[in-house]
Parts: structure tokens; C-alpha cells; sequence
């Protein structure tokens, strides 16, 4: 019995255990001091810990991990660019492009939240190809209307052929911002206060709204949609709301992130987000049917040392740096392949267990 | 009546929402201000440059200016407020002034004359709008997109667009 219990917590948390030994085994290699260490964890956690927490709600809801976050993304490096072109800096400028983003997450989300309904079971393919699908028009959109339809003022931001923004937009005016306002120093490792104040109250809304009506809502959707709508959820509307919150706090957290790094790679920065995010999450330990705050902070935690580290012990062992990086990037999407193949094979496994189940309970009824 | 009290609430944020963006728009324009420490003509008069002019800007040293020579600083918002340490004669005592302009809000850099300023005389006389010269650039023919129909290079290539800044 206890035997079982040890077996069964090392499967439930097989990838944050993997994880948290690499990261033992690597950091001494790389030679990084803790400060050092501490420093760039701080540092990364605030910069990418709201943008794992957005996929929180569509989880909540059964809808798996959300792909489809990367739209909250694009929504965010719209309103970016349009706030770099006005040239409104320092706070405001933050301000102003989560303002901005919110319409275009809103309308994304929406759009996003439909199709996944008419393609229930299979919300994660959909959201994936929903990427390349809004990425075809947000190229279409940056690439060529702006400019001629939209109007975009300077020349630093637009292609030499004047139409068309730049490969990398300049965020140098509003770098940080969040950051270094309310930051304070403890041993040389600066602490982004009013970032983590924020990814603080993100957690509180998380809390606050899975008790909520529509919380509860979600959560019943998430279990199972059909005892869902008999008992008079709207369970269509319901899931919907859930993908439009995560594409909204993706947006808001795409703000924070490139605040933080200072520049806006115009065709790139939204590419990879959603996937870094998600293997993220399910590093510290969270499922494709169930994930928890904690779960972020320790993805993040976990995953972004492996990225700090692994380069450096790369190096350490082979000479080559290069080994890293690949090291880190086989474990992203090694760790999501995994995290899908263990989702199918609970569900296959619950399903025949219910199965046997029937099957005996209908054996039972037949000898009485 | 509930559905009414809905569509109300929306408008009210959607409003207390643009009233927000509105206010960020007006208080977080920025400026690139070059401080210009040179002799003007206005009305036929000349205003000399003084000897030297230490310029402070939210308690920054921006620059130190002698004649002919221009600082630069920037600044968030239109009231404008820098301190000059001004010097009119070398070895001479040093003066200190605090100087309070109102930006325009439409021109992104602006040059303005220290001893115009200095002088009292009014905004025709000590700004100008900064022009960046026209910098010839080529192509580099790195338009995104054109190159692989799919869009997939860097994203989906070996180094998995990652570059460590993740």
C-alpha cells in the first residue's frame, strides 16, 4: 500500500522530479554562482510568469493547454507598435498598450473560443493551427497595412520601403519600466516589486474567481460537459469566457514581457511564446486536465534554470555551448510530447477501467 | 432591466477605459529636448551665448555647455523643467535659474536655444522642431515572410528561434 502511494506520487510528478535532477546535476557544472543564479531566476520569473499563469482558465475548463495564447501575444505587439509609434513612453506607454490590447485579445479570443466549440475534444490541434492561422494575418496586417491603411508615423519603425514595420521595433523608452518602479536591491539581486505585485494579484484574481459562479461554471465544464448542460450551464458560452480571459492575460502578460526585454522582435517574439509557456507549466508538474499556481511558479522556476544552466554546462562538458541549447530545446518539446502521451494514457486507462467496471456491475446484476 | 444594468456597466468601462488611454496619451508623450548653447537673432537683437551653462534635469547633470555646443535629454509629459547653472563670463559667478517650458505636443524632438530662453523671449524665438536627416538606407531584403512561403525559418530551424533570450 505505502509502496503504492511512493509509485504513485514519483508518476504524478515524474517531470518536475526529471527536471529538478538535471537542474542538480548541471548547475555545478556550469559553474554559476548562486547569486548569479538567483538573479536571472528573479529576473525571468517576472518576465514570464503572468504569461504561464493565462493558461490556467482554459484548463480549468477542460479545454486542455491553450496554444491559442500566442493570439493574446499578437494582440499585445499590435498595441506595442502602435505605442512606440506615438511615442508614448515610461508607464503610460505600459498602460496604453494593455489598454489597447484588450479589444483586439477580446475579438481574438472570441474568434479563437468558437472554433475550439465546433472542434470539442480536439482544442489543443485547433489552437495550435489557430497560431499559424492569426499569424498569416498579423503578417498581413504589420507587414502591409501598415503604412499605407494604417497610419504609422516614424521612420524608424517602418521599413526602408515605407511600408511595412521593421524586423525589431526599439521598446528603449519604455524598457523596464514595470520593472525598476518600486524595485528594491538585496544582496546585489534586484527584486521587480511591482512586476511580482502584479503576477501577486493575477494569483488572487486565480483564487478569487475559481469560487466565483462562472468559476464554479468552469470547473463543472472541465469535468464533464454533458453533466454540464444538464444542469443549465451554458457550456459553450462558458468555455468560450475562458479562452477570451486567457487570451486577454496573455496580452497583458506579452506587455510585461517585452518590457522587460526592451525591444519588440516584430515576426518572431509571438512564435514561441505559447509553446516556452506551456512546457513551463507542465514542467512543475501540471497535467493537460489540471494545473494549479503553484504549478507555474515551479515550471518557471525549474524550466528557466535548465535554460540558464545547460549552455554553460554544455560547455563545461564538451566545449560546446551549442550542445545546451539543443539540450534545452529537445527538453521543451520532449517534456510537452510527454506530458500528451501520459494525458491519453490516463484517459484510455480510466476509460477502461470504467469499462471492467460495467461490465461487472452487469455481471453481478445477472447472477442476482 | 438586469440586461440593461449589463449593457450600461459595459459602456461605462469601455468609457472609463478610453478616458484612461486618453490621459496615458497625454502624459506619456515623450521628447528628445537638445539643449542648444549658441547666439540668436531675434528682432534684429542678439542674444550672446553665455560663457558656460550646466544643464540639470530631474536632478541630472545633462551637460555642460559652452558656446556652440548642444546636450540632450529626454522627457515624458509637456511641462518641461530643467535647472541652468549659467555662467556669462569666464571666472565669472555662477547663477542659478530654473527654467520651465511647455512642450508642443506633436513634435517628437525639439531643440531649445539656452540664451533665448535665458532672454525671456518667446517660443518662436528659442524652439525648434528637430528634423533627423533623411538616412539613405538599402534594402536589406530581409522582409519577413518572403523568403519561405510558410514563414518558417527561425521558427521551426535548428536553433528554434530560442537565442538565449527567452
Amino acid at each position: 500500500m505505502k509502496q503504492n502511494k511512493v509509485l504513485n506520487f514519483l508518476l504524478n510528478n515524474m517531470v518536475p522530479i526529471m527536471f529538478i535532477i538535471i537542474c542538480a546535476v548541471l548547475i555545478p557544472l556550469s559553474g554559476f554562482s548562486a547569486g548569479y543564479l538567483l538573479n536571472e531566476i528573479i529576473t525571468r520569473m517576472g518576465r514570464n510568469t503572468f504569461l504561464v499563469l493565462c493558461l490556467l482558465f482554459p484548463i480549468m475548463s477542460g479545454m486542455g493547454l491553450n496554444f491559442g495564447m500566442t493570439l493574446g501575444a499578437m494582440a499585445a505587439e499590435i498595441a506595442i507598435i502602435f505605442v512606440a509609434d506615438w511615442q508614448i513612453w515610461g508607464l503610460p506607454g505600459i498602460v496604453l498598450a494593455v489598454i489597447l490590447s484588450l479589444p483586439i485579445s477580446v475579438a481574438l479570443g472570441w474568434l479563437c473560443g468558437t472554433i475550439m466549440n465546433m472542434a470539442i475534444g480536439r482544442e489543443m490541434i485547433t489552437g495550435y493551427i489557430m497560431n499559424f492561422f492569426i499569424g498569416g494575418w498579423y503578417q498581413l496586417v504589420v507587414l502591409f497595412m501598415m503604412g499605407p491603411i494604417i497610419p504609422i508615423v516614424h521612420s524608424s519603425i517602418k521599413l526602408p520601403r515605407g511600408y511595412g514595420i521593421r524586423n525589431t521595433v526599439s521598446l528603449l523608452n519604455m524598457r523596464q519600466t514595470l520593472d525598476d518602479l518600486l524595485a528594491i536591491r538585496i544582496g546585489g539581486i534586484k527584486i521587480p516589486v511591482l512586476t511580482f505585485l502584479l503576477i501577486g494579484l493575477l494569483c488572487l484574481f486565480i483564487v478569487w474567481f475559481r469560487r466565483t459562479k462562472l468559476g464554479q461554471d468552469m470547473r463543472a465544464v472541465g469535468q464533464d460537459m454533458n453533466v454540464a448542460r444538464d444542469a443549465g450551464i451554458k457550456v459553450e458560452r462558458t468555455r468560450i469566457i475562458s479562452i477570451i480571459m486567457s487570451t486577454v492575460f496573455a496580452g497583458f502578460g506579452m506587455v510585461i514581457y517585452l518590457q522587460n526585454m526592451g525591444n519588440l522582435p516584430t515576426y518572431t517574439a509571438h512564435s514561441q511564446i505559447g509553446m516556452f509557456c506551456i512546457a513551463a507549466l507542465l514542467v512543475g508538474g501540471a497535467s493537460v486536465e489540471k494545473a494549479s499556481i503553484s504549478n507555474a511558479f515551479l515550471g518557471v522556476t525549474l524550466f528557466h534554470l535548465m535554460f540558464i544552466v545547460a549552455p554553460a554546462a554544455g560547455t563545461e562538458i564538451i566545449g560546446d555551448s551549442m550542445i545546451g541549447e539543443y539540450f534545452r530545446v529537445f527538453a521543451s518539446y520532449g517534456v510537452i510530447t510527454l506530458a500528451l502521451i501520459m494525458y491519453e494514457m490516463k484517459k484510455r486507462r480510466s476509460k477502461g477501467q470504467a469499462g471492467q467496471m460495467l461490465a461487472q456491475a452487469q455481471r453481478e446484476e445477472e447472477a442476482s | 432591466m438586469k440586461s440593461k444594468r449589463r449593457v450600461l456597466i459595459c459602456l461605462l468601462s469601455v468609457a472609463v477605459l478610453a478616458a484612461i488611454a486618453a490621459v496615458m496619451m497625454i502624459i506619456g508623450r515623450g521628447h528628445t529636448i537638445y539643449v542648444d548653447n549658441r547666439s540668436v537673432d531675434y528682432n534684429g537683437q542678439t542674444y550672446e551665448a553665455p560663457y558656460k551653462v550646466t544643464v540639470y534635469v530631474k536632478d541630472e547633470q545633462i551637460a555642460k555647455l559652452y558656446d556652440k555646443e548642444r546636450g540632450m535629454s529626454t522627457w515624458i509629459g509637456q511641462n518641461f523643467q530643467m535647472t541652468l547653472e549659467v555662467m556669462e563670463k569666464k571666472g565669472g559667478d555662477e547663477v542659478l535659474q530654473t527654467i520651465q517650458l511647455k512642450l508642443p505636443y506633436d513634435m517628437d524632438g525639439i531643440i531649445v536655444n539656452l540664451p533665448a530662453v535665458l532672454a525671456g523671449l518667446p517660443e518662436e524665438a528659442w524652439l525648434t522642431e528637430f528634423i533627423p536627416a533623411p538616412v539613405v538606407e538599402e534594402d536589406d531584403g530581409e522582409i519577413p515572410g518572403e523568403s519561405d512561403e510558410f514563414g518558417l525559418e527561425g521558427d521551426m530551424g535548428d536553433d528554434m528561434g530560442l537565442g538565449g533570450d527567452i
